[in-house]
């Protein structure tokens, strides 16, 4: 029980721990819950040798009993809901979920009898990484941030532009 | 003590017990008095058969003076050590059926008939085994295979039952017929009829003669015994037959035949030359083969079991041949090893062979079917029963450290010595029994993971299966069974020593120091070949795998641990149809053997045009000729027809025709006389 | 196989160094917008509402709520109002809270 710390230590404690577990190997489940699949084409650029996640300590396994993180695309459509809870009970603890792509974060596709519309209404998801589709860099900007290896930028984004603009005069 | 005596209170309580269970078998008091006699005799069989062991053999006893048996010779009894094997087994597996028996029958009528009728087939093999003269011997065999008859015949109505106690009594007969004439040739030409005088005056027999005895008794007992192409009557009979009655069979009965193979081939008949040896070594080898080789290919459990049955006793022949041929071949060390490994497969085999038949009964009780592919998920429905089966399977498919591997570990060390033969062509056929056999071993593995694994793991396949219960059936029996596999491999050495000494009073020689140095070891009749202790492999094993568990219980996390389904790709629902069946189990022996079942598979469907594509349900059946049945007894019973067809019009039914054939034959008669 | 040894050895090593240094690639990376808000009218923020092909922009009175999860950087809305917005050139948007990814920006501009 952490009392009587204030939250960023804590915070602070918590990245620790993760880096300590995960931050030199990782294994990552892929799961595509009903995505158009270009999601999983940027995955697995991920693997070729431009951008090469090995170097990073990151692998890929099939199995989810070998998994420490699961990689979530797709809206979570009702037809797979049993199967991706079935993968998440499946992995050992420690484990995360990182949800990647405009569809997984919401949003797109309305909740429907088909859909669910977002992967957090099925999984408890701790890193979400926008794109349509994420670069490969942004996929691994994501899996170092929930490494615990890189902070994350966005709560300090404002997506405010100062200073010059393109041929602007007031 | 002497201990015919205690076969005699055995025989005793069993004549007690069938007059129990004949007159009393309709209610259950009386099907409970009925089966503690029995118990009752059966426990004094074992403590008579194992005593024999030791004391050797006791002399022949005439009781009655020289009262006259049914065919007007005297009854001569002998306790031998080479019967107090047989004896032990047919004792414990009387026990074993007894404490069974009575949650497994319902009392009635035909159970009343049935339990007297397996009593006296229990006297009947008690009689087989203590016959000291011919007529005592021949009389008491078919007396127990009418008993046996009797037994399958549980169920008169149903075909099946007719059929399989058909070809059981049959086939018997036809071997009845060939013992009859071995031993009519035997005793007439050593003027003799007790089996001691035949066995001292038998070397003075004239070598054709002997080899023609042997040969007939190989083939009459082979019937009994199973050795193929004489088995056809095993997967027949045994399954249509009550479980119990099975076990009887399976356990006893067939040890019968192997006991009559071994009475010829060491006591009765010295044949020369290491043809008779080859011959039985061959076809033991033959048979083992063949018999786990269909054992693959049966989806009724008993069946499965049946054809295991002849796999083994195709292993106890060919331990019995080869010792022939190291007698052959003056190794007497050998050949009286090889006898003690074949006397104790008889017995390891009775356990737990009578074993997994109780328990296929207690199965097709609880699940109502003995069909594999209709069971599955039993270990957690009927899980006593699913532990005594599982020590049962390990003991038959010969893994450590239980009885099976102890006596299949000494029959394999020695058929590999022998290169000590000192013939290059006997070495290389010894060696390719051994292969044989190495090759039966590893079927069996697979027949029996199959065996165990298809209707007591994975997923219920029917519903019937999904609600077996386990209360109320009867596990006594099999229980005591296992603790009896359980307590033959760790005593392997007290066995052995006991088997030594019966082994001294048929082979002449001690082997006690060449098979027993002590330290509960055990090695090969000749040291620095090899050596194995049987005991402390035991507890070797059992240690093994406890100081893990131990460490793992004792530094288990704190942190409470969650249970999860077994990943299966996160279908949504699991069909107990996806998993392996019975067939597909074994379906790579198919492929590889297919020239000996020669499958007949037909597919049709239900219509090959349809429009739509659509095919309809597709009819897939895949039967495996029986070789046996129809290139060698068809032919045959034809042969037999065709025969009585061309005598038959010797049967005019014309009265003057009869009166010229009764003159003819006395006129011949005359003139033979005067002659 | 030498050839390809060879060229290979003369094109050098291609694997990006990112994160430990800067990706020479990312510059060429679509990213989502960022807005100025001075520039920003009700007018202006409805006909990037309109263009946007998903639902990544709204207009809550006078804030532009733009969902940054849901963007896919098509640029449609830089296009129509290319004063107002510009490419952020931002891709490291992951982000531990859902909410984060939901950026309000006020509207500061005048109605003309």
């Amino acid at each position: 029980m952490i009392t009587g710390q204030d939250e960023a230590e804590a915070a602070r404690q918590l990245r620790e721990k993760i880096a300590a577990q995960f931050g030199r190997s990782l294994h990552i489940r892929t799961l595509d819950t009903g995505s158009c699949a270009v999601c999983e084409q940027e995955i697995r650029l991920l693997s070729a040798p431009h951008y090469d996640l090995h170097r990073l300590g990151f692998f890929f396994t099939p199995a989810p009993r070998h998994a420490d993180l699961l990689l979530v695309t797709g809206p979570m459509v009702r037809a797979f809901e049993v199967a991706a809870r079935k993968a998440y009970e499946a992995m050992p603890g420690p484990k995360m979920v990182v949800a990647t792509g405009a569809c997984a974060l919401g949003g797109v596709y309305r909740p429907d009898p088909f859909v669910h519309g977002q992967v957090g209404a099925v999984l408890p998801v701790d890193v979400w990484i926008p794109g349509c589709p994420p670069s490969p860099l942004a996929l691994l900007h994501g899996l170092s941030v929930a490494v615990g290896r890189l902070a994350e930028k966005t709560p300090g984004l404002t997506l405010i532009a100062d200073g010059q603009s393109p041929g602007d005069g007031t | 003590m002497n201990p015919l005596n205690l076969l005699y209170g055995a025989g005793g309580a069993w004549l007690a017990a069938a007059l129990a269970g004949l007159l009393a078998g309709t209610r259950r008091p009386g099907l409970l008095t009925c089966c503690a006699i029995s118990a009752l005799g059966g426990a004094v069989a074992l403590a008579g058969g194992c005593w024999s062991l030791i004391y050797g053999n006791t002399p022949v006893v005439t009781p009655g003076g020289a009262a006259q048996t049914i065919t007007g010779g005297p009854l001569q009894l002998q306790a031998t050590s080479l019967a107090g094997v047989f004896v032990a087994v047919l004792g414990l597996v009387a026990v074993a059926i007894a404490w069974y028996a009575p949650r497994y029958h319902q009392p009635g009528r035909g159970t009343a008939v049935y339990l007297a009728a397996y009593n006296l087939a229990l006297l009947a093999c008690l009689a087989v085994l203590a016959a000291g003269g011919m007529v005592t011997f021949l009389v008491a065999w078919e007396s127990m295979t009418l008993a046996c008859y009797l037994l399958i015949l549980r169920h008169p109505r149903s075909g099946d039952s007719a059929r399989g106690a058909f070809w059981f009594l049959a086939l018997s007969e036809i071997g009845f017929l060939l013992v009859v004439a071995a031993f009519v040739i035997l005793s007439a030409k050593t003027h003799a009829t007790v089996l001691d005088t035949m066995a001292t005056r038998a070397h003075l027999v004239n070598g054709g003669w002997l080899a023609a005895t042997f040969l007939l008794a190989l083939a009459g007992f082979g019937f009994k015994a199973g050795l193929v192409p004489l088995h056809v009557w095993l997967p027949e009979a045994h399954p249509v037959a009550p479980a119990d009655g099975s076990a009887f069979l399976s356990g006893m009965v067939v040890k019968l035949g192997a006991y009559g193979i071994a009475l010829f081939a060491f006591r009765l008949d010295p044949v020369g030359g290491a043809w008779p040896g080859l011959v039985t070594m061959g076809a033991g080898a033959v048979t083992a083969a063949i018999g786990i080789l269909y054992a693959m290919r049966e989806r009724d459990i008993k069946r499965f079991l049946a054809y295991s049955t002849i796999e083994n006793t195709g292993i106890i022949v060919t331990a019995f041949g080869a010792a022939m041929l190291f007698h052959a071949y003056r190794l007497p060390a050998l050949y009286a090893f090889l006898l003690i490994a074949g006397l104790y497969h008889v017995a390891n085999h009775g356990c737990y062979k009578t074993l997994l038949f109780l328990e296929a009964g207690v199965t097709e009780h609880a699940a109502g079917t003995r069909d594999m592919d209709r069971l599955g998920g039993l270990v957690h429905r009927l899980p006593r029963s699913a532990v005594i089966t599982f020590v049962g399977t390990l003991g038959i498919a010969a893994l450590p450290p239980l009885n099976g591997f102890v006596s299949e570990w000494l029959i394999f060390q020695g058929l590999f010595q022998g290169f000590r033969t000192g013939s290059h062509l006997i070495a290389i056929l010894i060696v390719l029994a051994a292969a044989t056999l190495g090759l039966t071993g590893g079927l069996a593995i697979y027949a029996f993971v199959r065996g165990f694994g298809v209707p007591y793991l994975g997923m219920p396949r029917t519903r019937p299966a999904a609600d077996a219960r386990e209360k109320g059936q009867p596990l006594g029996g099999p229980a005591l069974l296992a603790v009896a596999c359980v307590a033959l491999a760790v005593g392997a050495p007290v066995v052995l020593a006991a088997l030594s000494r019966a082994a001294r009073t048929v082979t002449g020689v001690a082997l006690g120091p060449l098979l027993l140095p002590g330290n509960l070891t055990v090695i090969p009749a000749h040291a620095g070949f090899s050596a194995f202790s049987p005991t402390y492999l035991a507890v070797f094993l059992v240690a093994a795998c406890a100081v893990p568990a131990l460490i793992y219980l004792a530094g288990r996390p704190r942190a409470a641990s969650v249970s999860v389904p077994v990943w299966d790709g996160g279908m949504v629902s699991f069909r107990p149809r996806m998993q392996y069946s019975a067939m597909t189990f074994s379906a790579p022996t198919r492929v590889t053997f297919d020239a000996l079942y020669r499958p007949a598979v037909s597919v049709t469907r239900a219509s090959d045009d349809d429009p739509a594509g659509r095919s309809g349900p597709v009819h897939y059946e895949a039967q495996v000729t029986p070789v046996f049945e129809r290139y060698l007894y068809r032919p045959v019973i034809r042969a037999v027809e065709w025969l009585a067809g061309a005598i038959r019009p010797l049967q005019s039914g014309d009265v003057n025709l009869y009166l010229l054939y009764v003159f003819a034959v006395i006129l011949l008669a005359y003139l033979v006389g005067a002659l | 196989m030498p050839l390809w040894f060879a060229r290979g050895l003369r094109r050098g090593v291609v694997t990006t160094r990112y994160p430990a240094r800067p990706d020479a690639s990312a510059a060429s990376l679509p990213t989502p917008p960022s807005f100025r808000p001075e520039k920003l009218t009700r007018d202006l923020v409805d006909l990037m509402i309109a263009v946007c092909p998903g639902p990544a922009l709204r207009r809550a009175d006078d804030a532009l709520i733009f969902d940054v999860g849901t963007c896919t950087a098509c640029g449609r809305c830089a296009r129509a109002a290319p004063y107002a917005a510009t490419p952020s050139g931002e891709f490291e948007l992951a982000a531990t809270n859902r909410a984060a990814l939901v950026k309000t920006i006020p509207i500061l501009g005048e109605q003309r």
